[in-house]
């Protein structure tokens, strides 16, 4: 199963930056990563992304953690782009699969940006805390509060839901362990078994998510939080 | 249900929408195969309502793609109106359809609700994402073949849990006091 770090605890300007600047920076960054089209302009992303890594004082192993857990998807995108998606002339054909320098350079392409905007969103989580991602959310949010629009709700869910990433992780992993003890399966060679393994998990996991969100809403109701369907949420705020 | 507790559902489930498919890539090209997205979309659907699954079908993916860059910020907009369809799909149709026994409501509105996503999915791609380059043959391959294990899972765990959820007095009953 994939990491995924929580808040770093450091002082950097990027920890002390707005929430909503670094939502919006994050969504500037990976439009501009997704621009990229040549070695120069690779060249140059990666050396912003390496100089936010260093300014965010959080470190190159919790930055890159998620990447280790990407491997498999980026193998393959490198392989179908490197096999299957260029009409150029091949270094080595197998039937349909054609093995061409330009479908490798736009798979490592592809795999290098969609590196960094992993990195970025790293970074994002890394140095802002849930609570600031949902002010950051509210603050963005706050101009469609005039359309009618239950900007506080919105808000709402996106906190519960960051929050409860981390959590659901760990509880998957206590899952996955108990069951590993009881019949094996996770580390098993075959795909199928693996899936299977899997598929098993899915039942308690959805109990366990469920339940915590069962004793959230009655925590949330009891000091007197309501989610009205057309003013949005009222109340004690910051009651999650 | 309170509108809490729908709000709360819908984001446990998009934070499940998260974590599954983090889950599931430790096995090779296991997202477009598994769809392990779609499972807490449509099983919030069906508990929760049309409004909660649509919530946690743009959340699950938009978070998703900020947090740990899948799905792919190029594939993000397709995806998310397509796991939108499936969240109110679901909703809607566990709400209309009431055929007196629990199976076959969540039966019929989850195989409802994963043929009007995959509509609504390969429409938009034909009108919108993917214009003038889009086939049947394409809609086929991408919806029906690459996700046929995923297609499998879903018939597989969706109702289970649904009917799990139930049994542990978790979300409303749909038929009270009926075993």
């Amino acid at each position: 199963m994939r990491t995924f770090g929580g808040y770093v605890w450091a002082d950097s300007p990027l920890h002390r930056a707005p929430a909503a600047a670094k939502l919006v920076g994050l969504v500037v960054g990976a439009a501009l990563v997704l621009a990229v089209r040549g070695p120069i302009t690779l060249a140059a992303a990666l050396v912003a992304v390496a100089v936010l890594g260093v300014v965010s004082r959080v470190g190159w192993r919790r930055l890159l953690a998620p990447l280790w857990g990407m491997r498999w998807f980026l193998l393959v995108i490198v392989a179908l782009n490197a096999l299957l998606f260029s009409v150029s002339e091949p270094l080595f054909s197998l039937g349909p699969l054609r093995l061409t320098l330009p479908g490798i350079e736009r798979g490592l392409l592809i795999a290098a940006r969609t590196c960094l905007i992993v990195v970025l969103g790293a970074m994002l989580t890394a140095t802002t805390t849930p609570q600031q991602v949902v002010h950051g959310v509210r603050e963005l949010l706050k101009p469609l509060a005039r359309l009618g629009v239950p900007t506080e709700t919105a808000a709402l869910a996106v906190g519960v839901t960051v929050q409860f990433v981390p959590t659901l992780l760990r509880e998957s992993r206590q899952l996955m362990r108990a069951q590993e003890l009881r019949c094996g399966g996770f580390a098993a060679r075959g795909i199928m078994r693996r899936a299977v393994s899997y598929v098993r998990l899915l039942v308690p996991v959805f109990v366990c998510a469920v339940r915590r969100a069962d004793e959230l809403s009655r925590a949330m109701e009891a000091r007197g939080y309501r989610v009205d369907r057309r003013r949005g949420a009222t109340g004690e705020r910051g009651c999650s | 249900m309170s509108q809490t507790k729908r709000v709360v559902i819908a984001a446990v489930c998009a934070a499940l929408g998260v974590v599954l498919p983090m889950a599931f890539h430790a096995l090779p090209g296991a997202g477009n195969v598994w769809l392990p997205m779609h499972i807490p979309v449509m099983i919030c659907g069906l508990v929760a309502g049309p409004v909660a699954g649509a919530a946690a079908g743009v959340l699950a993916p938009v978070l998703s793609s900020l947090l740990t860059g899948m799905p792919a910020a190029p594939i993000l907009p397709s995806m998310t109106c397509e796991l939108v369809a499936y969240g109110l799909a679901s909703g809607m149709l566990a709400h209309l359809v009431r055929t007196g026994r629990l199976a076959v409501d969540l039966y019929v509105s989850l195989v409802g609700a994963m043929i009007v996503g995959r509509l609504v999915g390969g429409a938009l791609q034909a009108l919108i994402f993917s214009q003038g380059t889009y086939s049947l043959a394409a809609w086929v391959s991408g919806y029906f073949v690459t996700g046929a294990p995923g297609i499998v899972l879903q018939l597989v765990v969706v109702v289970p849990i649904v009917a799990a959820l139930e049994r542990a007095g978790l979300v409303d009953a749909r038929y009270p006091g009926k075993e």
